[in-house]
C-alpha cells in the first residue's frame, strides 16, 4: 500500500484540527470487493480532504494510517462505481466496501485519478499495473484479448515477433521473465508459438509488470516478473460468462459457497481450428493422393475457489490445466502426436493477526512437459521433456507504525527437472534415456517501505538465496533499493537498484518461446546468471492531473548469460553443458509514457529508445560466437513508440485503437552460397554460407489495429448483458516482415537454377474479427 | 487478395515439410512441422500471398575455395575445386584453372591430380581435378589433400577411412491397404564403442537421383547393439530398391549434418543458422573416404 500527502491539505488540517488528535493516528483497514463479494485487488481507497489513499493488495485488502476525526472515505476501481463513506475515526478500525458494476465513463475518472496519482507517489519503478478490462477493450488478433500482447504495449517490452505473445523486457531473454499466476510458476506462458497467451482474460483480475526495482519478494528471474492474480467467483449470485470468437469459444460459471462465506469460479476455453480441418481431410478422403492436415487445437481450464474461515482467516485454491495438441496420421502408415502443456496449483491461507501484522502461506505446485510420439507399425519412437516445482512460501507484513512497511519471509522450491526422455522400440531393439536433475531453491527476504518525510520515501531490501543440484550448491545475495522524492506535490524523482540471480535457464536455440525448450539446472560448468539495473527518473502529474508523464533511463548489465555453439545437440544429450557457451550482456535506454485515465477518451503513448548486446568471447575449443565480439539478439530494437487510444462515443459505443512502430529485428541472412554435389544422387545443392549472428536487420515493423466495442440491449428479466466486439488487426495491411529467406528459382524447361532472390515471409495480412461476450 | 502462384508453391512448400521434416522424427522436426502448418493454415484463413520480393543488402565477402573430394578404395580420385560466390549472385559456371591438387597416402607418396574437368558418367558428378590410378585403401588409412592457388590461398584435409560394418539383414513387409505398400528394415551390428556415425539411403531405381529416404543416426543411445533403421510403408511392389548404408566418421558427419542444418535454416524463422563445418582448413569443403554397403533388391 502506497501513501500521498498533500502539502495544501495538511496546512488546511493544521488549522482545523485539535493538536492532540493531530499528534494521534489510528488505522482504517478493510477490505474491497464487488458486488458479486470478489476481491479486488488495485482498487483505490482515498480520503479526498487530506489527499490520502492506498490500493488495495492481491486479496483486495488495504489500509490507510489517518489521523483521529470524522472522514469522507472514497473507494473506487475501473468499472465500479465509487462508494463514499463517513467515518469518525477514535481507534483502529475496520471498514469494508462493496462496489457494484458502473458505467464505463465513471469508472475511467475514478480510476483514472488515483492510478495517476498513486504511481507518482509510488517509490517503486518501471511497474505497470494492468487491468483486464482495458485489455478487453483493445483490438485484439483474430478478436483473442491476450493480457501478455497488451503489456507489450507498453514501454521497454518487446514481443518475439509478429502476433507472438513472448516477452522481452529491457534486453532480457524469454525466459528471464518470471511468470506467476497466483503465486504458482507457469514456465511456458503460450500456446502455439506465443500466438496465444495461457492466460484467459475471464478469469484473470490483474496483471503486475516489473521490470525494474525489484521487491525483494520476487526473484529467481533477471529481467522482469509479471503476477497475474485471477478472479475470484461472485460471493452473492451465480453467474455465467462467455465469448464466441472467430477461433475459440469461453465459458465461465461462478457461485457462492455457503451464502456467501466463500465463493469458486470455473472457466475454460477451447480452439476449433481442428473442427474445420477436419471437415477439409474428410472432403477429401476420396483422395488417394491427398495428406491430411494435422490436427491442431488447445485447451485451458482454471478453477479458484476462495473460503472466508473467520474473520481473520481466509483460504483459497487455485488450479490451471492447459494442453496445446498436434498431430496427424499420414497415408504411409506413419502417426504423429505431439503435445505440450502446463498445470499449476495454489493453495493459500491469509492470516490477519492484528491490524499491524498479517501474514500469508502458500504452497504451489507448478508442472510443464511436452512430449513427442511417432509410430509406425511395430515402431514407436518418443521424445519429451519437462520440469516440475513444488514450492511452499510465507510472506508476513508488518506495519510498526505509520512510517514503516517491513515486508519480511522464505520461501523454497523443489525442482525436478526431466531435462530429456528418449524412447524408441522396433522389431530387435529398445533403447530409452532420461536425463533428470533435481534441485532445491530458497530464498529469505526482508524489506522496508520506509516514508522517511513528506517528501522522501526510500524501499530497501535484501534477499538471500541459495540453489543445490547435486552437489553443486550457489548462493547469492541480491540487494534491492528505491528512492522517491518530491520535489513538488506533482513531480517526483525517482532511483531504483536491483541485483538479481537466476539458478534455472531455458536451454532454447531460437529467438522465439518453443514448446521442445528445456529447463536446465545450473551445475558445475553452468553456473547462475546474475544481473544488476540501476534505473532513474521522474513522474510528472499534468494536465489538471489528467496526465501523468513519466521517464526511465536504464542501465542493465548481466553476466554469465547462456547461448549454444553452432549445430548443438539440445535434445536428449546427457553432457548438455557441453554445448553452452557463457557470455556477458548488457542493455540500456530510455522509456518516455504519457497516460490519461480521465476522460471521454483514454490511452497512452509510449516511446523506448534501447540496445541490447551480448559477447560471448572464444571459449571450449569454440571461436565463441562471431568470434568474441559484441552482437545484438534479435530482441534488440532501437525504436519502440506505440500509441493506444480508447474513446467513449456513448453510452453503446467504444471506440479503440493501438498503433505500434519497432526497429526491426537483428536477423542472420547468408552471404554466400557454395554448391555441393554429395556422393551420389541428387542435383548440386546451393549451401548458405553464414556470417557472423544477427548481421542483418529486417525492415521496421508497424501496425494499427482498431476495435469498437458495441454493447447489446440488456438482457432486463435475467440480469444480463452482451457485447460485439469488432477487431481489425493490421488494419492498412502492411505485411511485416516474418522472415527472410533466399529462394532459387529454376528454369522451366531445363530446371537448372537460373537466379537467386530474397522472398520476404509476412504472418498476417490485415485480419476482421468479431467477438460475441455475454455475462449474466 | 489474389491467390498466385508464389502462394501455392508456399503451400506446397509447407506440405512437403509437414510430410517429412527433415526426414527425422525428432523434436526439431515436430517444431518444423508445427511452423509450416502454422503458415500454412494462416495462407489458408486469410486467402493471401503472404510473401513477396525483398530487396536486401547483403555484404560481400572475400571469396574461399571449396573442395569436394571423396575417395574409394579401387576407384580414381576426382575432386572438385570451386569457390563461395554472393548468395544473390547470378549462378553462372566458373572454373578455376590456377589450382593445384596434391594427394598423400599413408605412405607418404604425393600424388598432383590433373586439371582435367569433366563429368564422371557413372554418378553423373562434375569434377575439375582427377588422379591418374586407382587407389589402394584399407580401413583405417589416412590420407592427405592439399589444394592451392596461385592467389596464395591454401586449403588442407586429412581422411581416415572408417571400418567396414556390413548390412545383417534386409527385410520388407507389405500393409493391407487396397493398393498395398511396402515398409523396409535394415539391420546391422553397431561396433563397440560410442562414436559411430551412419548415413541410410534407399533410391528407387536409380542412385543418380535424390534418395527416397535418407537419415543420418549415430550410436549415441545405441551404441553395441543390432541397429533397426526402417522406412514408412512407401514402396509399390516391384520397385527396385537401391539401399546404403555409410559409415562415417565424425569430421564428414557433422560437415553433412551442418550444410543439412544451413539449408534448414533458410527459411525457417525459428533456426538457428548453422556455420558449414567443414573437414579441411583454410577453407570451406569435405574431404572423406568412403566406406558403404549397398544392396539391391525388388520389393514383391
Amino acid at each position: 500500500m502506497r501513501f500521498y500527502s498533500s502539502r495544501a491539505a495538511l496546512a488546511l488540517l493544521l488549522l482545523l484540527t485539535p493538536l492532540t488528535l493531530l499528534a494521534q493516528n489510528f488505522l482504517l483497514r478493510g477490505a474491497v470487493r464487488g458486488s458479486d463479494g470478489s476481491a479486488l485487488p488495485g482498487a483505490n481507497v482515498a480520503v479526498p480532504a487530506l489527499g490520502l489513499g492506498a490500493a488495495t493488495d492481491a486479496d483486495g485488502r488495504y489500509e490507510l494510517s489517518l489521523p483521529a476525526g470524522r472522514h469522507r472515505v472514497v473507494a473506487s476501481f475501473i468499472g465500479y462505481k465509487p462508494v463514499n463513506e463517513d467515518v469518525n475515526l477514535r481507534a483502529n478500525q475496520r471498514l469494508d466496501f462493496t462496489l457494484s458494476v458502473g458505467t464505463e465513463l465513471q469508472e475511467v475518472v475514478i480510476e483514472g485519478r488515483g492510478t495517476l496519482e498513486q504511481k507518482l507517489q509510488t517509490t517503486q519503478m518501471g511497474v505497470e499495473r494492468l487491468s483486464v478490462r482495458e485489455a478487453k477493450l483493445l483490438p485484439a488478433l483474430f478478436g483473442e484479448v491476450d493480457i501478455l500482447k497488451t503489456l507489450q504495449l507498453k514501454p521497454g517490452v518487446q514481443n518475439g515477433g509478429e502476433g507472438t505473445s513472448g516477452l522481452f523486457v529491457r534486453g532480457g531473454s524469454s525466459d528471464q521473465n518470471l511468470f506467476l499466476v497466483d503465486d504458482a510458476v507457469v514456465y511456458n506462458p503460450n500456446h502455439l508459438f506465443g500466438l496465444f497467451s495461457t492466460f484467459n482474460s475471464d478469469v484473470v483480475q490483474s496483471v503486475d509488470l516489473y521490470k525494474s526495482g525489484f521487491p525483494a519478494q520476487y526473484g529467481g528471474r533477471l529481467s522482469s516478473v509479471v503476477d497475474v492474480k485471477l478472479r475470484e467467483g461472485s460471493r452473492d449470485s451465480f453467474g455465467i460468462a462467455g465469448g464466441l470468437g472467430l477461433i475459440s469459444s469461453r465459458l465461465a460459471v461462478e457461485a457462492p459457497i455457503n451464502k456467501g462465506k466463500g465463493s469458486f469460479i470455473v472457466a475454460g476455453r477451447r480452439t476449433y481450428f481442428d473442427v474445420f480441418t477436419r471437415q477439409i481431410n474428410r472432403l477429401n478422403d476420396d483422395d488417394p493422393d491427398y495428406n491430411p492436415i494435422p490436427d491442431y487445437y488447445f485447451y485451458d481450464l482454471n478453477l479458484k475457489a476462495n473460503y472466508q474461515l473467520t474473520d481473520k482467516d481466509q483460504v483459497f485454491l487455485s488450479g490451471y490445466f492447459g494442453n496445446d495438441v498436434f498431430g496427424f496420421n499420414s497415408t504411409r502408415g506413419f502417426n504423429f502426436d505431439f503435445h505440450w502443456g502446463n498445470r499449476s496449483a495454489t493453495a493459500r491461507w491469509s492470516h490477519v493477526f492484528n491490524p499491524r501484522l498479517f501474514t500469508n502461506t502458500t504452497a504451489t505446485w507448478s508442472y510443464y512437459t511436452y512430449s513427442i510420439e511417432n509410430k509406425l507399425d511395430q515402431f514407436s519412437f518418443g521424445l519429451g521433456s519437462n520440469i516440475r516445482d513444488w514450492n511452499l512460501r510465507s510472506d508476513w507484513e508488518w506495519r510498526p507504525n505509520d512510517k514503516h512497511v517491513i515486508r519480511f519471509g522464505g520461501s523454497g522450491t523443489l525442482h525436478h527437472f526431466g531435462v530429456g526422455r528418449l524412447q524408441a522400440q522396433g522389431g530387435s531393439f529398445s533403447i530409452g534415456q532420461n536425463v533428470e536433475y533435481d534441485g532445491l531453491e530458497g530464498g529469505l527476504y526482508a524489506a522496508d517501505n520506509f516514508t522517511v518525510t513528506d517528501k522522501l520515501a526510500l524501499d530497501y531490501g535484501l534477499r538471500l538465496t541459495g540453489f543445490q543440484s547435486g552437489t553443486n550448491e550457489y548462493g547469492g545475495v541480491e540487494p534491492r533499493a528505491a528512492a522517491r522524492y518530491s520535489l513538488t506535490p506533482r513531480f517526483s524523482l525517482k532511483g531504483s537498484y536491483a541485483l538479481m540471480y537466476q539458478y534455472v535457464h531455458l536451454v532454447t536455440n531460437s529467438g522465439a518461446s518453443l514448446p521442445t525448450d528445456i529447463w536446465y539446472p545450473s551445475r558445475l560448468s553452468v553456473k547462475p546468471q546474475r544481473s544488476q539495473q540501476v534505473s532513474t527518473g521522474f513522474s510528472w502529474l499534468i494536465g489538471s492531473g489528467k496526465f501523468l508523464l513519466t521517464d526511465e533511463v536504464y542501465y542493465k548489465w548481466a553476466q554469465r548469460q547462456i547461448d549454444f555453439r553452432d549445430g548443438a545437440q539440445l535434445f536428449v544429450n546427457p553432457e548438455l553443458d557441453a554445448e553452452f557457451l557463457f557470455g556477458k550482456g548488457w542493455a540500456y535506454g530510455n522509456e518516455i509514457y504519457l497516460e490519461k485515465k480521465e476522460g471521454k477518451t483514454t490511452g497512452w503513448l509510449g516511446y523506448t529508445l534501447a540496445w541490447t548486446k551480448r559477447e560471448f568471447e572464444p571459449q571450449r575449443g569454440t571461436t565463441g560466437i562471431n568470434q568474441g565480439r559484441a552482437f545484438f539478439p534479435t530482441y534488440d530494437r532501437r525504436h519502440n513508440l506505440t500509441l493506444v487510444l480508447l474513446h467513449k462515443l456513448n453510452k453503446r459505443v467504444n471506440l479503440t485503437s493501438s498503433f505500434v512502430y519497432t526497429s526491426g529485428n537483428p536477423t542472420t541472412l547468408p552471404t554466400g552460397r557454395i554448391g555441393v554435389q554429395d556422393v551420389y544422387g541428387g542435383e548440386l545443392q546451393a549451401v548458405p554460407i553464414y556470417p557472423d549472428r544477427n548481421s542483418y536487420r529486417l525492415p521496421s515493423y508497424h501496425r494499427l489495429d482498431l476495435g469498437v466495442v458495441y454493447k447489446l440491449k440488456p438482457w432486463r428479466k435475467i440480469g444480463g448483458e452482451s457485447d460485439l466486439t469488432l477487431s481489425i488487426y493490421n488494419a492498412y495491411n502492411r505485411r511485416n516482415p516474418y522472415f527472410i529467406y533466399i529462394d532459387e528459382v529454376r528454369n522451366e524447361e531445363t530446371n537448372l537454377p537460373e537466379s537467386y532472390r530474397a522472398r520476404q515471409v509476412s504472418l498476417f495480412p490485415v485480419i476482421p474479427s468479431l467477438t460475441y461476450n455475454f455475462k449474466f | 487478395m489474389k491467390t498466385d502462384r508464389g502462394f501455392l508453391r508456399m503451400l506446397e512448400r509447407m506440405k512437403r515439410i509437414l510430410n517429412n521434416p527433415d526426414g527425422r522424427p525428432g523434436a526439431r522436426a515436430a517444431q518444423r512441422r508445427l511452423m509450416a502448418w502454422m503458415l500454412a493454415l494462416t495462407g489458408l484463413l486469410t486467402g493471401c500471398n503472404l510473401e513477396q520480393n525483398a530487396d536486401v543488402d547483403l555484404p560481400v565477402l572475400p571469396a574461399q575455395l571449396v573442395v569436394e573430394c571423396y575417395l574409394e578404395a579401387g576407384k580414381i580420385p576426382e575432386m572438385t575445386v570451386t569457390e563461395t560466390v554472393p548468395y544473390l549472385s547470378t549462378p553462372t559456371p566458373t572454373i578455376l584453372t590456377d589450382v593445384t591438387v596434391t594427394l598423400t597416402s599413408p605412405r607418404g607418396v604425393t600424388e598432383t591430380l590433373r586439371f582435367q574437368p569433366g563429368q564422371n558418367p557413372d554418378t553423373r558428378k562434375f569434377f575439375t581435378h582427377r588422379g591418374t590410378r586407382r587407389l589402394s585403401i584399407q580401413p583405417g588409412d589416412t590420407w592427405q589433400l592439399t589444394v592451392t592457388d596461385t592467389k596464395g590461398r591454401r586449403v588442407m584435409g586429412t581422411a581416415t577411412m572408417p571400418a567396414t560394418v556390413p548390412i545383417d539383414t534386409i527385410e520388407w513387409m507389405f500393409n493391407n491397404r487396397p493398393e498395398p505398400r511396402a515398409m523396409v528394415t535394415v539391420k546391422f551390428q553397431d561396433p563397440p564403442g560410442v562414436g559411430d556415425f551412419y548415413r541410410f539411403q534407399v533410391h528407387n531405381d536409380s542412385i543418380s537421383d535424390d534418395p527416397d529416404v535418407e537419415y543420418f543416426p549415430e550410436d549415441r543411445l545405441l551404441d553395441g547393439q543390432l541397429v533397426t533403421l526402417g522406412t514408412s510403408y512407401e514402396f509399390a511392389q516391384n520397385d527396385t530398391l537401391i539401399v546404403s548404408l555409410f559409415h562415417l566418421d565424425q569430421p564428414y558427419y557433422n560437415f553433412l549434418r551442418s550444410i543439412n542444418d544451413a539449408q534448414s535454416a533458410n527459411g525457417n524463422p525459428f533456426g538457428q543458422p548453422a556455420a558449414v563445418q567443414s573437414t579441411v582448413q583454410g577453407g570451406i569443403g569435405v574431404f572423406a573416404i568412403l566406406n558403404y554397403q549397398r544392396r539391391l533388391i525388388i520389393v514383391r
